[in-house]
């Protein structure tokens, strides 16, 4: 499923918007370390943690979009370095659970049409 | 030929027919008759040879008729199949030269309705040299495929070739890098070097990510923990390995610290992410060879190999 749909139906705020990408599978997780072990690569990655290490996460994994949920702070900083490594950042006044929930039903959808 | 299917996924065949020759293709072995046979004759052979036609030939092997299947068939039917094939035999006999491609031997298949082709020696040429059907260019076009896809194994096989030199140049060459204690704005800085700098290796994404996880945690574990230390990647034959050393203030157990979930870090730490007691565990996880040594006057050494060919699933 496109990005730009996920962004569209969930209503997310694009903070930093570069690549259009193909997202299949997702992932949800504040600990750094937990991501890192199980995340996939090139997911949609939804957590509250807005901080450098996230794109440092981000980039290890090879994860190319992540939603900040709980409307959390993110510094220019970090926008800066999104842009630099070509990472959309996306952002979202719900909490994770709900944000979860809406791209699981949509993923979901997407796979029965198939 | 018809084109209704996708040109794109044809290409190399279509390429192909154009390359093959007829007599790379044809079937040598020829079985043909005299004029003087009757159908019944050549219906018996058919049915022995389990063919559907033959070729008629003179004495210098050069096609004067054909007689297929089908002319038996209508020879029965019209009484006359103890009859010598001589009046009733077509004469003018599709045939095709041997130096032609087989996409014209397909054309011509395929335009005149004919299940086979007598192969000429040349254009001016009566004389047979072989018999081509579609079964023999399938047969010619799956044996074409299969070296060319050899050919490009052979290449693959190479390429990682290419890989172990350059292993073998960046073997005395390991990366060195200083960790600051408490310095979270460059956390991640080592493993993300050290993947670029694998990836130009050639090595594979499993390998790599796995190099880099570890490379990750070992680096958080002196950033978060340790007063501050260095890294030393390096790269010898067949294993990538990662050497951390901090300079205190040791773990007092280290059985206890590799266990998931045990964790010292503070408040502050575990507010960031991190600090969930899964750093080490997920790289005793994913290396193939963990060993600590910890000492509370000198310090923590950590040493990881990953072994940079294939392994095994992760435990």
């Amino acid at each position: 499923m496109k990005l730009s749909k996920i962004v569209n139906e969930c209503q997310l705020e694009k903070i930093v918007f570069c690549t259009d990408c193909e997202i299949e599978n997702g992932y949800c997780g504040d600990l750094m370390s937990d991501v890192m072990a199980h995340a996939e690569a090139e997911c949609i990655w939804i957590t509250i943690q807005a901080h450098k290490n996230s794109i440092a996460v981000a980039l290890i994994k090879d994860i190319k979009s992540i939603v900040f949920t709980n409307n959390v702070t993110v510094e220019k900083e970090i926008i800066e370095k999104a842009e630099e490594e070509k990472i959309n950042l996306l952002r979202t006044d719900k909490d994770s659970f709900t944000v979860c929930g809406e791209i699981y039903c949509l993923m979901e959808a997407e796979t029965a049409k198939d | 030929m018809s084109t209704d299917y996708s040109q794109e996924k044809l290409t190399l065949v279509n390429e192909l027919i154009y390359q093959i020759k007829v007599k790379e293709a044809m079937s040598k072995k020829v079985i043909f008759f005299k004029e003087n046979v009757t159908f019944r004759e050549i219906q018996l052979k058919l049915k022995e040879k389990k063919i559907s036609g033959v070729p008629i030939l003179d004495k210098e092997r050069n096609i004067i008729g054909i007689v297929s299947i089908d002319d038996v068939i209508t020879a029965f039917d019209k009484g006359y199949v103890d009859k010598k094939i001589t009046d009733y035999m077509s004469r003018d006999v599709i045939t095709i030269p041997q130096n032609f491609s087989v996409v014209s031997a397909i054309n011509r298949l395929e335009k005149f309705k004919v299940g086979r082709l007598p192969v000429t020696e040349s254009l001016d040429s009566k004389k047979i040299v072989g018999i081509i059907t579609l079964s023999d260019i399938l047969n010619r076009l799956l044996v074409v495929v299969q070296s060319i896809a050899e050919k490009v194994q052979d290449k693959e096989v190479n390429n990682t070739q290419i890989s172990h030199d350059l292993i073998k140049r960046v073997e005395r060459k390991p990366l060195r890098f200083e960790v600051k204690g408490d310095d979270f704005d460059s956390a991640g800085r080592v493993a993300s070097i050290t993947k670029k700098y694998f990836q130009n290796l050639g090595i594979s994404k499993d390998i790599i990510r796995r190099i880099a996880i570890v490379c990750y945690e070992a680096e958080m574990n002196i950033c978060l923990h340790s007063l501050g230390g260095s890294m030393i990647i390096e790269v010898n034959r067949n294993n990538a390995v990662i050497y951390a050393h901090d300079k205190g203030p040791g773990i007092p157990d280290v059985k206890l610290a590799l266990k998931p979930g045990f964790t010292t870090a503070s408040e502050k730490i575990r507010a960031l992410g991190f600090g969930a007691g899964m750093g080490l565990p997920n790289i005793k996880r994913y290396a193939d060879k963990l060993e600590i040594k910890s000492s509370l006057k000198t310090g923590t050494e950590l040493k990881a190999i990953i072994n940079l060919g294939v392994r095994n699933e992760i435990k």
